[in-house]
């Protein structure tokens, strides 16, 4: 299942939250060899703050996580209006109903190819059961070549924003999809996804785990 | 965007007249952040330390007692990662675990049996100082990331705090003139006076006058004891020596 970590509930999932740091490290740090900064082996950013909503796909929240995912309102600063700009025709999209999703880590054991290509389906079917459940219209997402197609046929509708551009030693895509019922459900029929993903537990958590 | 600097913490840090009114402040902020014991300091023998030390300490007094009783500064494997580089660890990072040795091994299972599971240390350098660290202990729940990240620089000003405080009640350093920094530097580089008279165009008994003062200034017998005490004030630095 994947958690849906919030400012409200985060106090819970501080292991997860820890553990998908380090994961990040290790995924975009040590692996990809992007240029972030890293501090006590985990990947954290100035992105990373208490309005961010987590993904964390873990069997239960002190269970090991699988994946991780992060989504940022974009009616403040986030990385497609800061940093990405330019993979943009025109101005990218943002306000109350627009989020960015990024940071889309594989646990770093997971095996390529299908199972990542799954995770990827469970992570977007995520992303629209949150949208869905706080009213967000549109999410837009910056695609390496390698995930680009997987991201555009994922089952969403979801649209370049302008070309591809060569970034560094991979070319970029960004994107913004289209949130909405019907999308949800091509996604789940796609990737044989027959409940949904995400969990969200509040303040009764103690209690009910 | 996270504000990485507390100026209401940094302010109560300026203002703390003593050490203990800094320790209560720092303790409160590192608590508060979700950590369950902190241990600001010098790297020495937490029950005897130097006077010139930094001791921000709230470990169980039991433990204190035994890291004393079995000389552990000089073997915990948390001080000797904290010398040897300057980004903060966490002590279950596997990086960190591998290649200890055993006896290293058992000094942090000691620590767990008393509640010091795991955690994250901050290495802390300044030339003039103590080797140091900050660590924050992270209990069974967890911490916050975010908290993980503000409580490095919380440490790091904590400690300077502490040392400006310090410094304050001790006299002030002795400072050598530039021609005596000058010949204590060349007798660094192992140069006797003769090669030092050659170098700096004086004749041998000038330059031995210059490094007689060095000593009287910091009151010392030995030429290599004058060295080193300009080393570790900083008024040489040891990549002016080493090449």
């Amino acid at each position: 299942m994947i958690h849906i970590v919030t400012a409200e509930n985060r106090r819970h999932y501080h292991h997860a939250l820890m553990e998908m740091h380090r994961q990040r490290k290790q995924v975009f740090i040590d692996q990809l060899k992007w240029r972030l900064d890293e501090s006590a082996g985990i990947e954290i950013d100035a992105y990373d703050c208490p309005e961010a909503i987590y993904l964390i796909e873990a069997a239960a929240p002190r269970a090991p996580v699988t994946g991780s995912a992060r989504l940022l309102p974009t009616d403040r600063p986030h990385l497609l209006g800061d940093h990405f700009r330019f993979l943009c025709d025109s101005a990218p999209p943002a306000g109350a109903d627009v989020w960015e999703a990024t940071r889309f880590c594989p646990a770093p054991d997971t095996a390529p190819g299908q199972p990542r290509h799954d995770l990827l389906g469970r992570m977007i079917a995520a992303i629209m059961e949150t949208a869905l459940i706080f009213g967000i219209e549109r999410v837009t997402f910056v695609a390496s070549a390698g995930l680009t197609p997987l991201a555009a046929k994922a089952g969403w509708d979801a649209q370049p924003l302008g070309g591809a551009r060569r970034v560094g030693r991979d070319r970029l895509t960004a994107f913004v999809a289209a949130i909405d019922q019907r999308g949800l459900k091509r996604v789940r029929e796609l990737n044989d996804i027959k409940t949904p993903v995400t969990r969200f537990f509040g303040g009764e958590l103690t209690a009910a785990a | 965007m996270q504000a990485r600097i507390n100026w209401a913490f940094a302010e109560v840090c300026d203002r703390a007249e003593s050490v203990d009114e800094l320790q209560v402040a720092f303790m409160h902020e590192i608590r508060g952040l979700g950590f369950t014991h902190a241990a600001c300091a010098s790297h020495v023998d937490p029950l005897r330390p130097p006077a010139e030390a930094v001791m921000m300490v709230d470990y169980p007094l039991a433990w204190l007692q035994r890291f004393s009783d079995k000389n552990y500064a000089k073997r915990d494997p948390v001080y000797w990662a904290a010398r040897r580089q300057t980004l903060p660890f966490q002590w279950s990072d596997r990086v960190f675990r591998a290649g200890l040795a055993s006896d290293q091994v058992r000094i942090l299972d000691e620590a767990a049996e008393v509640g010091l599971t795991d955690g994250i240390t901050i290495p802390i350098h300044a030339p003039d100082a103590l080797p140091a660290s900050c660590s924050l202990v992270i209990g069974p729940d967890g911490v916050d990331p975010l908290n993980a990240q503000k409580a490095t620089w919380y440490g790091v000003y904590a400690h300077e705090c502490a040392r400006r405080l310090h410094l304050a009640g001790v006299p002030p350093k002795p400072e050598l003139s530039p021609r005596e920094r000058q010949c204590v530097q060349l007798l660094g580089q192992g140069k006797d006076d003769g090669a030092m008279a050659i170098i700096l165009g004086l004749s041998e008994h000038t330059v031995h006058n210059i490094v007689r003062r060095a000593m009287n200034r910091y009151g010392v017998a030995s030429r290599v004891q004058a060295f080193v005490r300009a080393l570790k004030d900083g008024q040489i630095r040891l990549e002016d020596v080493a090449s």
